[in-house]
């Protein structure tokens, strides 16, 4: 479903990502771990463009998102993306947050991305907060609305950065829930997460990315439980 | 006979007046007498009018300056746009002037200068003032874009919506919160500038009071009234700001 081939980013001198070519194939759940300022999310931000590849192809859906002809916002709306600081859109109501996009982008009528908006609320148990604005509600909440946010989409691929990094220690749980939820609903997942319990259970895949390039990769047992690389295992000894 | 002649001759032919009798005259000459109040009130219309129009061009060309600096700027490396740059360039060479020489020679080289066969001052006057509001009504904007955290624009961004809608629906509108103390200073700013287009001929509050005071050789009532009209006006303004920051300040209830 994505594929990435040979994937440089630069800022200025610095190199973030050194050469990574990656394939995501449909229904994976790909969690991405690593210290930080390995590149984990600047690589999350080049899948949808948000990080500009110095070179490299990123192919998804079978278009080449890095051609310049191809139309990147209509390429957005197949992929949500999630926030390690939510981003909601303050002067708007949690519902006009969540019908913003659709109703703009002409995928579908008020009423209908409203009807929506509604179930995927109620689907997180916020239907109660359709009214309310962003800064009335808790970091948990806000996620997990961030989270139906992309999903009123109807995306084909859920990035996450960081979803869990700025919320309080009980508020993770019930981000993680309802992302459990979703993997279980079968959508094609990107994490970069530092919840390795959340990885264990979740992932089909783990990546472990160090100085900008894939260390290693292999199901969450092989990572977890027998890296290979020397690193991998200083990073989990130090975490775990 | 009235009050007004009968201690108005007391005073001119040198007989003492209490300090009310001399204020009666006085306030009598500078508004009421052949009606001038009129004229202070037709000042006022084109004071209005001035900063109305004023108030649109610079609004209208502080946004696009503002719009067209900040796309600039945020263009991806690698992606440059020609004409966007050359724009850039224009609106900055822009600021720049406007900015760097005074209200007051503005005024005149548009007056005496550009438009020196129009007769039409109180238009020149409204342009001027315009062009000049724009200059730092673009500068207010822009502090307000770049205020705003980029993950708000990254998450409309993230959504397919394009540049011009996420500025539209989610950049603009909490924008403008940040920047309405500031806008607000601006248009009062403006506003009271407007006494300046006296020295090209334009007929606002300022001109009435002085045409006044020419004939009546008493400066400080017409003077006086006319601050105090000013001062009446900026209350207004500044009770309208009030109301509308009120207004915007629902996305925040807590």
């Amino acid at each position: 479903m994505i594929v990435v081939k040979d994937l440089h980013k630069s800022f200025g001198d610095n190199e973030v990502l050194c050469g990574i070519t990656e394939h995501i194939r449909v229904g994976e759940k790909v969690v991405i771990i690593g210290p930080s300022g390995s590149g984990k999310s600047t690589f999350l931000r080049c899948l949808n463009l948000l990080e500009v590849p110095t070179s490299g192809e990123i192919i998804f859906d079978g278009v080449p998102m890095t051609d310049p002809k191809t139309n990147i916002n209509e390429m957005r709306q197949k992929m949500g993306m999630v926030f390690q600081h939510f981003n909601l859109f303050n002067n708007l109501s949690v519902l006009k947050n969540m019908t913003l996009a659709p109703v703009r982008l002409k995928r579908m009528s008020k009423a209908e991305a409203e009807e929506n908006a509604m179930a995927l609320l109620r689907r997180v148990g916020l239907a109660d907060k359709a009214n309310a604005y962003p800064s009335q509600l808790s970091g948990g909440q806000k996620q997990r609305i961030a989270i139906v946010r992309a999903l009123a989409m109807k995306p084909k691929v859920m990035l996450f950065d960081e979803p869990t990094s700025a919320l309080d220690p009980e508020m993770v749980g019930e981000v993680l829930e309802v992302m459990k939820e979703l993997a279980d609903d079968g959508m094609t997942m990107v994490v970069v997460t530092h919840e390795m319990g959340f990885a264990r259970e979740v992932a089909t895949r783990v990546l472990f990315m160090d100085g900008g390039g894939i260390l290693e990769q292999g199901t969450p047992d092989e990572i977890f439980s027998h890296p290979k690389e020397e690193r991998t295992q200083l990073f989990l000894s130090k975490i775990l | 006979m009235d009050y007004y002649t009968q201690w108005k001759a007391m005073i001119s032919s040198g007989e003492e007046v209490t300090f009310w009798q001399d204020f009666y005259v006085k306030f009598y000459q500078a508004f009421i007498e052949a009606d001038r109040w009129k004229q202070y009130l037709s000042g006022v219309g084109t004071t209005l009018l001035v900063t109305a129009i004023a108030l649109i061009i610079g609004i209208i060309l502080g946004v696009t300056v503002a719009m067209l600096r900040t796309a600039h700027d945020q263009q991806l490396p690698g992606h440059r746009n020609p004409l966007l740059g050359v724009l850039n360039a224009v609106c900055s060479v822009y600021t720049t002037v406007i900015r760097g020489t005074p209200m007051m020679v503005q005024l005149l080289i548009m007056g005496m200068v550009i438009f020196a066969s129009s007769r039409n001052f109180t238009a020149v006057g409204a342009l001027t003032l315009g062009i000049n509001s724009g200059a730092y009504v673009s500068e207010i904007i822009r502090g307000g874009l770049m205020s705003l955290d980029p993950g708000q624009a990254e998450a409309g961004r993230s959504l397919g919506l394009g540049y011009l809608d996420t500025m539209r629906y989610i950049v603009i509108p909490q924008a403008f919160k940040a920047v309405l103390p500031a806008l607000s200073n601006e248009f009062i700013i403006l506003l009271k500038d407007t006494s300046l287009i006296t020295y090209i001929g334009g007929k606002e509050l300022l001109y009435a009071a002085q045409g006044i005071y020419s004939r009546t050789y008493e400066a400080m009532f017409p003077l006086i009234g006319t601050a105090l009209i000013y001062l009446a006006l900026v209350m207004v303004l500044t009770w309208l700001q009030g109301k509308l920051e009120r207004r915007l300040r629902e996305s925040d209830r807590r």
